[in-house]
């Protein structure tokens, strides 16, 4: 094998993949990520045997059709800091040549043919949604999902399908985010826990700004991301996932309307006294206001109080202030709406036109 | 009178072999005569109790109709009926040991009651039991027990040594002795007395008389009592643990006993205190209601089961607590933190190579400024005594609280400067970023930082975390339901309110599962699965677990290790006074939450025998 490329678009696609080959495994010819060269152009392939990512290459000549394996960390590490703007890269037995104006580097490679070989993806069902709108999706989910085995799905989101629109669901069993957008493809039904990593890296291998639309389709034990010409293939989880729509609290005693740059900014400030023991932040919602307090025995007490629109009685609430500041600031809206009972109702706030948070309180204090 | 047991209650008996040497002769036969209402027990032996065991007692004594009896099996005085073994308040209720005895050596009984004018005999070898016969002797009963495993030649030849089985036996009567003060006992053995515990003396006297006086120097006595539940005796400080656990000795209404969960109790209490492989020393005694406690699991009588197992666990705990409580506050004598302790690394005190005479118990004593009786630490009328001994010792002036009316006063007054006192004052030196030497009026004190700051701040956490009413609870959305297995089902349940207190809701969900509603706010991230996990890890018995307090004491434990400030971590001075007068404050500022000692003390004297200036 033997190519001619640039090196900012190869070091693109490397980061593309670079993410998924694991740096501890039993198996560690997948510490590499393959190159496949043919008459029609380059692409990379690396998995970790759940995920496996695909990327092309742009803007190469390939001399010599072929495969070579190019260790992950040495490679990505060697192409950031080159700056030579042409690579060429040739892969002979056990080894591949990368020369550059500077230099040349030799690495030691693995036999391709012992690399595994891309799963086998069998059609399911398939739609289409936009690609910045997923994205902000899973910025706005992920960090609710446990991080911890628990009973739920391990790490994972659950991705529903349902009457033309996809929903994504975090919840780590004290909040729940929810995202919804619409999509065009199959009316078919369809739950399933993606896990987390997978979202991830599907994150750092799309462009946001791309015109076309991400296609997801899904299988009986796999999903697959797709768009201009990256694919993405993620083992799909256990599919234990609570009723979320139990969840959601569909009528309360209380509705809050509040501007969320500023709560966001006056929860941080308020939240720095709760550093002790336990992270918590008092919120009293009276009249047209909120006032917010926090005390740490030995360290201090803070109270700040704020504009809001109240309707119905208000009252008490107390929340880990972190849990909320995770939500608050992937939320683009200007006012918050927060729905509220008592300190053992959950809360719900609606951060968006399609962004809906469920915050459990602390009660008890 | 002796009768013998129906079948039913036999069965009910833990059976099993009594006699395994002449450490369990002995044993069961004086556990026999302080049944017996014996005043006086003496033990003597030739050889270890391999070529025989004679214990004599001025006990009531046998009638010659209990004589008749007491070689058979199952022949016991002292239960009737089922209902009875609810009720065991003495040593023996087998009716076992005598006819064990009789069967693997030969024996003799002599035995005359105080209202009888003559005595009778009986004797038994291998089994054979021969008849009643008159004979002199004075009131009480004497037994002697010949040639053990005569006619088991197998089990003869495993015998120890006759010093081992003496250093057995030893052991065995001080254990026995320390729960009956009022009782005199006396152990011969090959004609000469070799322990000698008269009757009335203190726990503390009897303490040291078995076991050395320097370690009653570092008891303190404890009480604690919850309406039918006592818990009382000497608490050793963390300067007296020592390698094995034979001086964890607890005593379950005048019964020795080895139970674990107890144990484990007590343990706990000392968990901040102890290095690993630490073993706390404690002479402790609860006394509880027979019927809420099984002594007839096991054999030998060293197991029990109790009713309520945590309370028992509680008041334990309760009591060793405030026994180290009480030692905190007291002052540290000069070298206190090392001196009665010779089996501790000496390496702790950067002096490799001190001689050993300088820390060894007698050094210790004699250098000590206090008035000699570390016991006079338990009486009533110590700690003032002590107290303001030590405020004349350090040349302080007397301050108001040395004025003070005496008992009781030692934790809210006095001594709450504890080791501290007064070094904010004093010159110092930062040695390896790591410890702080200071000149005191006596010698030098060396502060781990490290250590201490980690003790600061754990007391801190504690304290904070006690200040709070109700402890929050981060509710959960969805309950976490959990498949239990049913003995730890069980136990969780139990443990519900207690769980709930500390922030843990969880309930019953039919068949083998259990809901969390709600976990403690303090360890809101941690999986709820991965608190009951902690919880039910423990194994064995059920009152052997931690208890949630336990988690949120071990996080507060590993707060304070993270918040720490490092050994290595050069402090400015402003920091090290900060510390120093939080130091003061503290509840137990010897140690860090790990055991490790938070300060050493080197008094004058101390140097001047460590540069031989002094002769010892
Ligand atoms: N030193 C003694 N003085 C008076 N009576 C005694 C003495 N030793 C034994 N006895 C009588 O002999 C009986 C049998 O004693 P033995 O030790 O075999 O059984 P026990 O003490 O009742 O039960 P265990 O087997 O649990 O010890 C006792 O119940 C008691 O009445
Ligand atoms: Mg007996
Ligand atoms: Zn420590």
């Amino acid at each position: 094998m033997k190519i001619l490329c640039d090196r900012q678009q190869l070091q693109e696609a490397f980061t593309v993949v670079g993410g998924i080959p694991p740096l501890k495994t039993p198996k560690p010819v997948i510490q590499s990520v393959l190159m496949d060269a043919t008459a029609d152009g380059v692409t990379l392939y690396a998995t970790d045997l759940e995920i496996s990512a695909k990327v092309p290459v742009d803007a190469v000549k390939v001399a010599e059709p072929g495969r070579t394996l190019l260790p992950a960390r040495e490679t990505s590490a060697l192409l950031r800091e080159l700056s030579d703007p042409t690579l060429t890269l040739s892969g002979q037995e056990g080894r591949t040549t990368i020369d550059a104006g500077t230099g040349s580097f030799v690495l030691v490679s693995n036999d391709p043919s012992q690399f595994p070989a891309e799963p086998e993806f069998k059609q399911g069902v398939e739609v289409e949604v936009p690609v910045r709108e997923f994205l902000d999706m899973i910025r706005r989910t992920s960090f609710a999902a446990a991080r911890e085995e628990t009973r739920y799905a391990i790490n994972g989101l659950l991705l529903e399908l349902k009457d033309g629109g996809a929903r994504l669901i975090g919840t780590d069993g004290r909040r729940l985010a929810l995202c919804y957008t619409e999509h065009g493809g199959d009316a078919q039904n369809s739950r399933v826990v993606i896990p987390i990593r997978a979202l991830q890296a599907l994150s750092k291998a799309v462009s946001d700004e791309s015109s076309e639309p991400l296609r997801i389709s899904i299988s009986s034990n796999q999903i697959r991301f797709a768009l201009d010409g990256t694919e993405l293939i993620s083992q799909l989880l256990d599919n234990r996932f609570p009723e979320y729509e139990q969840v959601i609290p569909k009528a309360a005693d209380s509705t809050i309307e509040i501007e969320r740059e500023h709560l966001e900014k006056n929860l941080r400030r308020v939240a720095i006294l709760s550093s002790g023991e336990v992270r918590m932040v008092r919120f009293k919602f009276e009249g047209s206001e909120v006032k917010l307090s926090a005390e740490s025995s030995g360290i201090g007490r803070a109270d700040l109080s704020m504009g809001i629109e109240l309707n119905g009685p208000g009252g008490s609430i107390s929340f880990n202030p972190d849990f909320l500041l995770d939500a608050l600031k992937v939320s683009d809206r200007e006012l918050v709406r927060i729905d509220m009972t008592d300190d053992s109702t959950p809360a719900k706030f609606t951060l968006g036109d399609s962004y809906t948070y469920i915050l459990m309180p602390i009660s008890g204090s | 009178m002796i009768r013998v047991l129906p079948p039913e209650v036999v069965n009910q008996i833990a059976a099993g072999e009594v006699v395994e040497r002449p450490f369990s002769v002995v044993k069961e036969l004086v556990e026999n005569s302080l049944d017996a209402g014996a005043t006086r027990v003496t033990v003597e032996l030739r050889d270890g109790g391999r070529e025989s065991i004679r214990i004599s007692d001025d006990g009531g004594g046998f009638t010659p109709a209990d004589l008749e009896l007491a070689f058979v099996s199952h022949a016991t005085s002292k239960l009737g009926s089922l209902a009875d073994l609810d009720h065991i308040a003495s040593l023996g209720f087998r009716g076992e040991a005598l006819a064990s005895i009789g069967s693997i050596a030969r024996v003799t009984i002599r035995s005359r009651r105080a209202d009888a004018d003559e005595g009778f005999e009986i004797t038994c070898e291998g089994g054979a039991i021969g008849p009643v016969r008159p004979c002199g002797c004075p009131p009480g009963t004497v037994i002697e027990v010949r040639d053990v495993f005569f006619n088991t030649p197998a089990r003869r030849r495993f015998l120890r040594t006759a010093r081992a089985e003496r250093a057995r036996i030893e052991d065995l009567l001080a254990r026995l002795a320390l729960a009956r003060l009022d009782v005199d006992f006396t152990l011969v053995a090959d004609d000469r007395e070799v322990l000698r515990l008269p009757a009335g003396e203190s726990l503390a006297d009897r303490v040291g008389r078995a076991f050395g006086s320097a370690l009653v120097e570092h008891l303190v006595e404890v009480e604690v009592r919850w309406d039918e539940y006592a818990a009382r005796g000497l608490v050793g400080t963390p300067d007296a643990a020592r390698r094995d656990a034979t001086l964890s000795l607890l005593y379950v209404n005048g019964r020795f006993t080895k139970d674990r969960s107890t144990a484990m109790a007590v343990r706990q209490a000392y968990r901040e205190f102890l290095m690993p492989g630490q073993q706390p020393v404690y002479f402790l005694e609860l006394s509880l209601p027979p019927d809420e406690v099984d002594v007839n699991v096991h054999p030998t009588k060293s197991e029990v089961r109790f009713l309520q197992g945590r309370r028992a666990c509680g008041i334990l705990h309760e009591a060793v607590t405030s026994g180290l409580r009480q030692a905190s506050a007291a002052p540290k004598r000069g070298g206190g933190a090392i001196a009665a302790s010779p089996d501790k690394p000496r390496a702790q005190a950067g002096f490799p190579e001190l001689p050993r005479d300088l820390f060894g118990a007698g050094g210790a004593q004699s250098l000590d400024p206090l008035p000699k009786s570390g016991a006079k630490l338990v009486d009533s009328s110590g700690p003032s005594a002590v107290r303001d001994a030590a405020l004349a010792a350090q040349g302080g002036a007397s301050t108001p609280s040395a004025a003070e009316p005496a008992a009781g006063h030692v934790a809210e007054t006095g001594f709450d400067d504890g080791p501290f006192g007064g070094l904010q004052e004093r010159r110092f030196l930062q040695v390896l970023d790591c410890y702080l030497v200071f000149e005191t009026d006596d010698g030098m004190v060396v502060v781990d930082q490290h250590a201490l700051h980690e003790r600061v701040l754990y007391e801190r956490f504690s304290k904070r975390h006690a200040a709070r009413g109700a402890v929050p609870v981060q509710n959960l959305l969805v309950p976490e339901v959990l498949e239990l297995a049913p003995s730890d089902k069980a136990w969780l349940l139990d443990q519900q309110e207690v769980l709930a207190d500390e922030g843990l809701r969880i309930e019953d969900f039919g068949g083998r599962s259990i809901a969390i509603h709600g976990v403690p706010a303090l360890l809101g991230r941690i999986a709820p699965r991965v608190l009951i996990e902690t919880l039910l890890r423990a194994d064995g018995e059920d009152e052997a677990r931690p208890r949630a307090r336990e988690i949120v004491a071990e996080r507060f434990h590993s707060m304070a290790c993270r918040a720490a400030i490092m050994s290595g971590d050069r402090l400015r001075e402003t920091e090290i006074r900060e510390l120093l007068a939080e130091a003061r404050e503290l509840d137990h500022p010897h140690n860090c939450p790990h055991g490790r000692p938070t300060v050493l003390t080197f008094s004058q004297e101390e140097l001047e025998r460590f540069f031989r200036r002094r002769v010892p």
